[in-house]
């Protein structure tokens, strides 16, 4: 006797509409000829904006959460605001691509194609609650990536990054997965609500095999969000990889590890917190130490960036792992997620920044960049949003993220937590030095490409234009990141 | 009338004073580079208009109750953490707003014709303007993370103004292979400095949030901290961590080695505004916040800062009597003078801290005089080596006059507005705070009381190198242009200004007294 099993389909139409635009844009590469190719790009384009509507809609009429799959997959105000964050940051992506695709004569579909399938992966992500969906929604978000960072084929550093990054995505992935088999070998069950309730009934929270499950994952969810020490294909890959990707990679990427991490620690492995809190608050603190040094050193302003997200990452894990020793979680994700939402759009903001000045002198040396802003006031004064903001100067967004990460780290006044925030204080100085020496290099040295024309096409305005208006709004009026905190206790309710 | 009126009293009057500047950069983005001269009238009308502003600000001011937080209000901002748009001036912020919006539109109308290169006016002029929000904030801000945002707000500016129009002339500095531009360094230096400073000073914010009742607003805390809320190890941390924040902004011996290269690098309006405005934001802090916030261990504490002052006069008279350059001189002497100011606030008493009040003022007003003139000499001799200049009084009559006048200032010639600050700091450390260490305190005095006769002995000194004597022959023939009537229009008011304080020190006292005697009441029981 099979009951019948209805599925809200208006609950998961964002994830519908992105299948759809995936498949229609690997038809259209079939059929299109060469020079229509361009409508591709549009499609994307209409799909990636499409799917945003079902968020809206669903941001203001779930106060619930609704439940799908018998538990595994939920979709509550939490997901909603992640989703759409996917939406929009792979849409801006696409904005940044148009020209570097077009540049390229062939491969247009299957770029569009391999950036839409990694966005379902992160969409899955943000619902998913069984130890399957959260696995299949990690892997088909990197998987296109590992083909994407390769996409410079005539680039030797190009295939060097991709094939370091396969290699240890590959390996991320079998620990992830052998950290989970050790779960379902003790508890016999997928739903991480029913992993939980099981691990009570066995009194098993604080054994060694969920402890080494933990770390498993831990590690493996390690390499995608590019901490300490996990880090090292970030440097070579972001590098290589075009730099759109390369954008994408840093922000929706480490986006989508962090929320499987917040999702897998909060939801299945809090009880143990007190174990892992400890060793997440130490990768932390030396991912921003390890990172800032490195950046200190860098000429080449991808790398700089790369090294730049590691230390942001040490950032972004710090509230959670406080969190994991004070047990109080909601506020140590809703200070995460407040940081990666902002650091998002600033850190796009600064590679676009990066895109226009390398595609300006041809030079991938910060050095060589003197005096660029008398070429180009608008790259000038967006690198000076974007950079200082990454550096977390007022009024701009990033210090109110700095903020909220030191305000958890200290809210209830644990040891640890004080003093990780003092090496995040510290750690804010050293960022500054590299932050502002972008802009000191564009703006106050003196010209060395006084004939060099800047051109900003208009894909690349608007990207600019949306992550300023989102980088200096969240400055200013930071208030509009309380629906965040609601939207954290619902994921703690459900 | 009074509609408006009543506006202006209940907060828009003193947001209109943070934002109109803000408001009038936004507006000159968007006139073309071109238009030099728009440009400028826009900048000045703005800068203008809040000058008049804070005037009125003033004249609405009800100084018999100059104790409490008057003409402000409080707006929901951030209401997740608790952290509100709340703001209001009491008898102690009201001299410094006033100092702020003035010294702002002197420097705005000396840019008119003084711009050094690169001179892009709407990058210069956007700037100050920017400048401005920040410093009328700070000084109206009543919640802590309101305060530190604008506390912070003016480090860009100040930066890219060191950076861009600083000084050009490499110098070789200690930890570098080559030699650097002195603008490069300085300008990362004060960033990074201010910057260490601040980043602590956030965390002891967020200690006294968890630690009083879930609240940054500074009456409610200054309520909560005088009833004894803060003890212990908890609260000499945070004593500690907001005293960097503030001393590097001050600054206070020994974290005032960005001082000197800033000031030094800066072009004259940086150097202005920087020495007139931005380092009272620091001493501001100490009265505002560390004081009446945390009593008992500003008691702790106060010798140490006592002693640290004294240092810092005795050090920063001693470090100008070695100096060749002209501003560099003029930057340690800042150093010394803002030690007086500190060395009254440690005191803790009423007369200490209404010595520091009208040691800020006076010293944002000749200290900002003294940049003026050597800058604007540094531009026509294009030197500002004291061994190359003399004669000065023959060569630039106008200029060099007023030089001797405004160092006498600087030296507390009795009479005029520097002479209040130093006396009274003195005596304020003669006689300190019932159960404060007097032995500590009388040593300090006596060490001020030395740093103000090597105080007159450098600016004396100094006048008979630069204004004295007989002119170098490398000057004779030149053609040197004395002060023009922008210069004039910009120094003149402060002269008047220096005179008028220093023959009315009610001007400033009639406002800050009531405020203090109630701090100190409020604080420390007497």
């Amino acid at each position: 006797m099979e009951a019948e099993i209805s599925i809200n389909y208006l609950a998961i139409s964002s994830e519908l509409i992105v299948i759809f635009t995936i498949v229609g844009t690997i038809s259209m590469d079939l059929i299109l000829t060469k020079k229509s190719k361009y409508l591709i790009a549009l499609f994307a384009l209409m799909g990636s904006l499409i799917s945003f509507i079902p968020i809206i809609f669903q941001w203001a009429n779930y106060s619930k959460a609704i439940v799908l799959f018998e538990g595994s997959y939920v979709i509550d105000k939490f997901s909603i605001i992640l989703k759409g964050l996917f939406i929009l940051i792979t849409y801006l992506t696409f904005l940044l691509s148009i020209n570097f695709v077009e540049s390229d004569t062939y491969y247009e579909g299957e770029y569009y194609f391999l950036l839409l399938s990694s966005l379902l992966g992160a969409l899955v992500v943000a619902s998913s609650r069984d130890l399957l969906t959260i696995f299949i929604g990690i892997e088909l978000a990197s998987g296109p990536m590992f083909l994407l960072s390769g996409w410079r084929k005539g680039d030797p550093k190009s295939n060097e990054g991709a094939i370091k990054f396969f290699l240890l995505g590959v390996l991320s992935a079998a620990l992830i997965l052998y950290g989970f088999s050790l779960l379902y070998g003790v508890t016999g069950k997928i739903i991480f609500s029913e992993i939980v309730a099981t691990l009570s009934a066995l009194g098993l929270h604080q054994s060694p095999v969920v402890l080494l499950s933990a770390i498993l994952v831990l590690a493996g969810i390690g390499f995608k969000i590019s901490v300490v020490p996990f880090h090292s294909w970030a440097p070579d890959t972001y590098e290589g990889a075009p730099l759109p990707i390369t954008a994408y990679l840093s922000v929706s990427s480490k986006a989508t590890g962090f929320l499987a991490l917040i999702i897998l620690f909060t939801k299945v492995f809090y009880e143990s917190g007190g174990s892992w809190g400890i060793i997440l608050v130490l990768i932390s603190g030396i991912t921003m130490f390890i990172g800032n040094l490195s950046a200190l050193q860098q000429k080449n302003p991808i790398r700089l960036l790369a090294y730049s997200s590691i230390a942001q990452a040490g950032f972004i894990l710090a509230p959670i792992a406080v969190a994991g020793i004070t047990g109080n979680y909601k506020d140590g994700v809703y200070s995460s997620i407040t940081y990666l939402i902002i650091y998002a759009f600033m850190n796009l903001g600064a590679f676009l920044v990066v895109n226009i000045l390398i595609n300006a002198t041809g030079s991938e040396n910060i050095y060589e960049w003197g005096g660029l802003a008398k070429n180009s006031p608008m790259a000038g004064i967006f690198a000076v949003i974007f950079f200082f903001s990454l550096a977390g100067i007022p009024p701009l967004g990033g210090w109110f993220a700095k903020f909220v990460v030191f305000r958890s780290l200290l809210s209830t006044g644990e040891i640890f937590g004080v003093l990780l925030g003092v090496v995040g204080a510290i750690n804010a100085v050293i960022a500054l030095v590299y932050y502002a020496r972008i802009s000191k290099i564009i703006w106050m040295d003196s010209s060395i490409h006084e004939e060099k024309v800047v051109t900003i096409t208009n894909p690349l305005k608007v990207v600019g234009f949306i992550s300023l208006a989102l980088t200096i709004l969240s400055g200013i009026f930071p208030g509009i990141f309380a629906n965040l905190g609601e939207a954290s206790a619902i994921f703690f309710s459900s | 009338m009074t509609s408006i009126g009543n506006m202006l009293s209940e907060g828009l009057g003193i947001s209109l004073v943070v934002f109109l500047p803000l408001l009038g950069a936004l507006i000159i983005l968007f006139i073309p580079k071109t238009q030099d001269f728009l440009i400028k009238i826009v900048t000045l009308a703005s800068a203008t208009v809040t000058f008049l502003l804070s005037l009125v600000v003033a004249f609405q001011f009800d100084y018999s109750k100059a104790h409490t937080f008057q003409l402000g209000n409080k707006l929901t901002w951030i209401e997740s953490i608790n952290s509100n748009y709340e703001i209001g001036i009491d008898g102690i912020s009201l001299p410094l707003l006033l100092l702020s919006t003035f010294i702002s539109v002197l420097a705005i109308i000396y840019s008119f014709e003084h711009l050094p290169e690169p001179v892009n006016a709407k990058g210069m002029m956007s700037l100050i303007l920017i400048l401005e929000t920040g410093m009328n904030g700070t000084f109206v801000a009543l919640d802590l993370i309101l305060f530190f945002v604008f506390f912070e707000l003016v480090l860009l500016p100040m930066y890219f103004m060191i950076g861009i129009w600083g000084d050009r002339t490499k110098r070789s500095v200690a930890g570098f292979k080559n030699e650097v531009e002195t603008r490069l360094y300085a300008s990362i230096k004060f960033f990074v400095f201010t910057l260490f400073g601040s980043a602590f000073m956030l965390l002891g914010f967020l200690g006294l949030y968890f630690r009083g009742s879930k609240t940054f607003s500074i009456p409610e805390l200054i309520e909560l901290g005088s009833s004894g809320a803060f003890t212990g190890t908890f609260a000499t941390l945070v004593f500690a961590v907001l005293f960097l924040g503030f001393a590097v902004k001050v600054p206070m011996w020994p974290l005032h080695t960005w001082l000197p290269d800033a000031h030094t690098a800066a072009p004259t309006v940086g150097s202005v505004l920087l020495a007139a405005i931005l380092l009272k934001l620091g001493s501001y802090g100490f009265v505002r916040i560390a004081l009446p916030i945390l009593p008992e261990q500003a008691k702790a504490w106060a010798p140490a800062i006592a002693i640290l002052s004294a240092i810092g006069i005795i050090y920063g008279s001693l470090a100008c009597l070695a100096q060749t350059d002209l501003k560099r001189l003029i930057a340690f002497s800042s150093v010394g003078h803002m030690g007086f100011v500190m060395l009254g606030i440690s005191s803790l008493t009423s007369i200490g801290i209404n010595a520091a009040m009208i040691g800020m003022v006076a010293h944002g007003i000749i200290t900002g005089l003294l940049f003026f003139i050597s800058g604007s000499m540094a531009h026509t001799y294009h030197t500002r080596d004291m061994g190359r200049l003399g004669g000065n009084m023959k060569l630039l009559p106008k200029t060099g006059a007023l030089l001797g006048f405004t160092a006498m200032a600087s030296l507390g010639l009795p009479g005029l507005a520097g002479f209040w600050g130093e006396f009274m700091a003195l005596l304020g450390a003669y006689n300190p705070l019932s159960g404060l260490n007097i032995t500590v305190f009388r040593t300090s005095m006596v060490a001020g009381a030395i740093g103000t006769v090597l105080t007159a002995g450098y600016l004396l000194w100094m006048l008979q190198r630069v204004n004295l004597g007989e002119p170098d022959e490398e000057w004779v023939n030149q053609d040197l242009h004395d002060a023009d009537n922008y210069e004039l229009a910009a120094w003149i008011p402060l002269v008047i200004l220096t005179v008028l304080i220093g023959i009315f020190p009610k001007i400033i006292f009639g406002s800050t007294n009531d405020a203090v005697i109630n701090l100190v009441t409020k604080a420390f029981g007497g």
